[in-house]
């Protein structure tokens, strides 16, 4: 039975969410553009003093907003490694229009991540650095590392990236052969709409949203879980949209083809050579993960060339790798260990 | 359990009853083949709406949205040659 003290402090509640009072800001940690291309920006966070080298690149996902990994104060992954002694930067991606949707792969992996690490040992005047991918973000810096490895990167740390397509269940099977194919998904923009991108993955999890309702009707009365209620809420609901090109590419060769597993991915006329990749490399993997199951992720250490792959195993969700109370006790610490035990004390 | 109340339980044990059904059901290939029947058919109906409806607003001497789409591909793709053009310059200089 509730009463009416309790019951009163709920309608407060819910009069504040409704409102979207006392809403978190979110993305606050301070930072600065350091160079940007079309939609690709990339920051520089400013910490208090960096005592780990070398700097970290955070490279987002093309289909979610990047504030997730700075969400509010005190629930903030880009906080946590800024703490940690680390100097952050995070390449992420305006949302794309007409004018992108004919960027290909290639355009991130060959074009824009080159470019962005250059940017990024200018600004931090270092010589090389970490790569720290998230999600399909993962991905795209998996295959820049793999077709240039050349470039400075140190280390490479990948949370929840999918290699093995088979298994990432209802956001694929849509575009399996003999469903639909990519054109039939991307709109007059020529991109994959944010609306279809997000109800791709609400049908991940068709109660999910229903038991999200819940909980807040539950904890209604507590202000911090309102607030990151509505912190989480909005980036739920914030997609961007997906470039076609790209989407086709995904689905022809990552999707159908399996072809980062079966090594036959190919690039600009190239074929992908994963086992190029001779640096360290961490895999982090959710095991409650409904967006990338574990089985997707799981078989990255073993793809690569690298005689340091490990495998970072984590019993928490997709977003909970970068965000809430799991992430920041558990995940956080863990890549920031890794990213100091493979890195050199900065100079002072 | 005894923490959480009444209604809390009962949802629940709801949830855990539809929840694994109903992503089972969404992963199911008589559910994607019909999802994918019914977004072909949406692409179909709006396409066939454009092709009826320009004729009479082209009468009108009013631009429809295929008029719209195509200004803007264009736009696009110069704004693409302008892009080309300064990332060679950039490399040149």
């Amino acid at each position: 039975m509730i009463s009416p003290g309790s019951l009163a402090r709920r309608a407060r509640g819910a009069l504040r969410y409704a409102g979207g009072r006392d809403a978190p800001e979110v993305g606050t940690t301070p930072r600065e553009l350091v160079w940007s291309r079309d939609t690709a920006r990339l920051w520089r966070y400013r910490g208090d003093a960096v005592t780990s080298g070398p700097p970290v690149l955070v490279v987002h996902s093309l289909v979610s907003r990047s504030y997730v990994l700075d969400l509010y104060r005190g629930n903030s992954a880009i906080a946590f490694l800024l703490r940690a002694g680390l100097d952050v930067l995070l390449l992420d991606w305006d949302a794309p229009d007409e004018a992108d949707a004919e960027n290909t792969l290639e355009t991130y992996v060959d074009d824009y991540l080159p470019r962005a690490i250059a940017a990024a040992c200018t600004a931090t005047g270092a010589h090389e650095l970490t790569l720290l991918g998230y999600c399909l973000g993962g991905d795209l810096a998996l295959l820049a590392v793999a077709r240039h490895p050349e470039l400075p990167v140190r280390n490479l740390a990948l949370m929840a990236t999918p290699v093995d397509f088979s298994h990432m269940g209802a956001l694929s099977a849509l575009v399996r052969a003999g469903r639909l194919n990519a054109a039939d998904l991307v709109d007059r923009s020529g991109n994959v709409p944010a609306a279809s991108v997000e109800t791709a993955f609400r049908l991940l999890k068709p109660t999910a949203e229903a038991a999200q309702y819940a909980n807040l009707w539950q904890r209604l009365c507590d202000e911090e879980y309102v607030a990151g209620y509505q912190a989480m809420n909005r980036w739920v609901h914030d997609h961007v949209p997906f470039p076609g090109a790209a989407f086709g590419q995904l689905v022809e060769q990552l999707v159908r083809d399996n072809a980062l597993m079966a090594g036959t991915l190919e690039l600009g006329g190239r074929r992908v050579d994963l086992g190029a990749i001779r640096c360290p490399v961490l895999s982090i993997v959710a095991e409650r993960d409904h967006i990338v199951p574990l089985k997707a992720a799981e078989p990255l250490p073993r793809l690569v060339g690298a005689q340091d792959a490990g495998e970072l195993r984590l019993r928490a969700g997709h977003v909970g790798l970068v965000a809430g109370r799991s992430a920041a006790t558990v995940t956080l610490p863990g890549i920031a260990d890794w990213i100091r035990g493979h890195g050199v004390a900065a100079a002072a | 359990m005894a923490d959480r109340p009444l209604w809390r339980q009962a949802f629940d044990a709801a949830e855990r009853a539809l929840g694994g059904p109903a992503e089972a059901a969404v992963r199911s290939e008589a559910f994607n083949d019909a999802l994918a029947a019914a977004l072909r058919g949406q692409r179909w109906a709006q396409q066939e709406v454009e092709r009826r409806t320009r004729r009479v607003l082209h009468m009108a001497n009013v631009p429809t949205a295929t008029d719209v789409r195509l200004l803007s591909q264009q736009v696009a793709s110069l704004q693409r040659e302008v892009r080309r053009l300064r990332r060679e310059q950039e490399d040149a200089g």
